[in-house]
């Protein structure tokens, strides 16, 4: 490719001005995300000046099979996974049913798709406060609902599946509107003259379905998949804001949280420990690394089954 | 999808269902949104009585309460010059990384991309990067914060591939008539990708304006708090007081979401784009 501004010297610009970009990204994302392997080999606390002692594999030891903890560490691993399980299956599936009845010709469809997305925007904080005051235990709007049907519960604050399973339902209920946003692009790049066509060789819906919008979406299907199971992997920021750091709730990542910066967060104290944190990052991200290839290599396989 | 050729009867129950699912599906997106709005305008005393019932005050008095005491113009101001130093600061720097990338004006432009895809892919950065802000001294610093935030790779990507559609003889047009390298990115590239840019601005903007984690990790002081950190704290000390808090917690929804409804369309693309991509 040929550069076309300045000679000599002046060729160096491009480089020149790219460097801070790199630089920083560099120094901030890249270079710290390699290094959590090595930490996860130390120590290390996260304290100032403290020294930094090499200890091997200890970290990983300890983590999955030293006493009560590495019992509690593997029942938050199994939770990591059940969330993923859960979280996917039903945001995927949401997502699609929903998108599908937006992308009909019918009124207000736009009205609609705005207010499933608004959560996204919002974010965590305010998502996560405005339900925990629907789901006011003394007569909120969700225990109202129950006291109708003679039941009672404490939501969020009541047995930990039962607050597990709220975070699952909140979870799904903010991110469904990205899910489908993206299989409404999906759908928008399938040609009407493929539903037109199917149509006159007499299909039902479902067949059309079947043979025609299914196929065709699989980029997006392929790309809510590997993201929904990602996401929901890494994801525990709604545990924070919901539940706190509570035994029988705990997720892979707050855990990580928890074990690195202290459990309630706010003041330094000793207690930080830093490289037992990092070394769960790593089986975080081995668990995710090993999870979103295999699928990948579904997908890829199936892809070319069906786009040839 | 053109299912207009059948029968009226058939269509209209089609109608009737999606409509039914969807309005069903708004319930539990408007609910919780009506319940603060309706919980906001209380009396503690009326809330306590019944949560749900519809108020019969308009007690306004939540919303100056709230402002006062969440100490809200502090945590706003600080999250807005977070925001905007941040996003600032990391778009001039992407676009002068991603120019040079999209037209291989530098050497290993393919690999230097492929570099900053991997990120998507690598361990999270959380401890070592905790460790670094610490030892530059830079913990409990509004700078040590911001700089957090001054990189977004999957923003690169998407510039990359806009920057691609510009036409590459503006290039060469520019240079014959002695323009240089800087001023041709910086005052006719820029304004040709304004909608990338905007996309990745508004992306970049709303993760920064979001975050919880980091200034729970990195801020300790009152003064630093951004909105988010602010309205968790108020939430410690006014937990019980949920009228005072749904005002706190309206006060920072309803300004997003105007926004939300400006910005809708550059939302969208950029959450749809980075997820394609991711």
């Amino acid at each position: 490719m040929s550069y076309h501004f300045g000679r000599g010297k002046s060729k160096w610009t491009p480089y020149l001005l790219l460097l801070p970009g790199l630089l920083f990204y560099f120094l901030i994302a890249l270079g710290p995300s390699m290094a959590t392997a090595v930490y996860s080999f130390t120590d290390a606390t996260g304290i100032k000046g403290a020294p930094i002692r090499w200890i091997g594999l200890d970290n990983y030891r300890e983590f999955l099979f030293m006493g009560r903890a590495s019992v509690d560490n593997l029942a938050a691993l199994q939770r990591t996974l059940i969330f993923c399980a859960a979280v996917t299956l039903i945001q995927f599936s949401l997502g699609l049913i929903v998108a599908l009845l937006v992308n009909q010709k019918l009124k207000g469809t736009n009205v609609f798709r705005t207010l499933y997305f608004m959560p996204v925007i919002l974010g965590v904080v305010i998502q996560g406060l405005m339900w925990s005051l629907f789901l006011y235990p003394l007569g909120g709007p969700a225990a109202k609902l129950l006291s109708l049907l003679g039941m009672r519960s404490e939501f969020l604050g009541g047995q930990p599946t039962e607050a597990f399973a709220w975070v699952i339902f909140i979870q799904i209920w903010a991110n469904m509107g990205t899910t489908m946003m993206i299989f409404i692009a999906g759908l928008q790049t399938i040609p009407s003259e493929m539903y037109e066509a199917a149509r006159i060789d007499g299909a039902n819906s479902w067949q059309v379905f079947r043979n025609v919008t299914w196929p065709l979406l699989t980029p997006s299907v392929n790309t809510n998949l590997l993201l929904n199971i990602i996401g929901s992997l890494q994801a525990w920021q709604l545990f924070l804001v919901l539940v706190g750091y509570r035994n029988g709730t705990q997720v892979l990542g707050y855990l990580i949280y928890a074990t690195g910066f202290g459990q309630t967060s706010g003041s330094v104290t000793s207690s930080f420990r830093q490289g037992y944190a990092a070394a769960a990052s790593i089986i975080l991200f081995l668990l995710v690394l090993v999870i979103g290839m295999s699928v990948q290599y579904i997908l890829q396989r199936r892809e070319a089954r069906i786009l040839g | 999808m053109t299912s207009q050729s059948k029968g009226f009867r058939k269509i209209n129950w089609g109608k009737v269902g999606s409509y039914a699912i969807l309005i069903l599906l708004a319930l539990l997106y408007v609910g919780p949104l009506f319940m603060l709005v309706n919980t906001s305008l209380k009396t503690m005393p009326s809330f306590m009585k019944d949560a749900t019932g519809l108020t019969t005050s308009l007690h306004f008095e939540n919303f100056s309460e709230a402002w006062t005491k969440a100490n809200f113009p502090k945590y706003l101001l600080n999250s807005i010059l977070y925001t905007a130093a941040a996003t600032t600061i990391y778009i001039i720097t992407a676009v002068f990384v991603a120019f040079p990338i999209a037209r291989k004006y530098i050497k290993f432009s393919g690999a230097v991309l492929t570099l900053f895809v991997i990120a998507l892919f690598l361990p999270p950065a959380l401890i070592p990067q905790f460790q670094l802000i610490l030892n530059l001294g830079l913990y409990n610093n509004p700078i040590g914060y911001i700089m957090l935030f001054i990189v977004n790779p999957i923003g690169i990507v998407i510039l990359v591939n806009y920057i691609k559609t510009v036409p590459k003889e503006l290039d060469e047009a520019a240079a014959l008539d002695g323009c240089g390298y800087f001023r041709f990115v910086w005052s006719i590239v820029l304004p040709l990708i304004r909608p990338a840019i905007a996309t990745v601005v508004v992306m970049h903007s709303i993760g920064i304006w979001n975050e919880i984690i980091a200034p729970t990790i990195y801020l300790t002081n009152k003064d630093y708090y951004p909105i988010t950190r602010g309205l968790i704290v108020f939430q410690g000390v006014y937990g019980s007081n949920w009228p005072t808090l749904a005002a706190a917690v309206l006060l920072l929804t309803l300004p997003m979401l105007i926004l939300f409804l400006v910005l809708q369309r550059y939302i969208v693309s950029g959450l749809t784009a980075g997820a394609v991509k991711g």
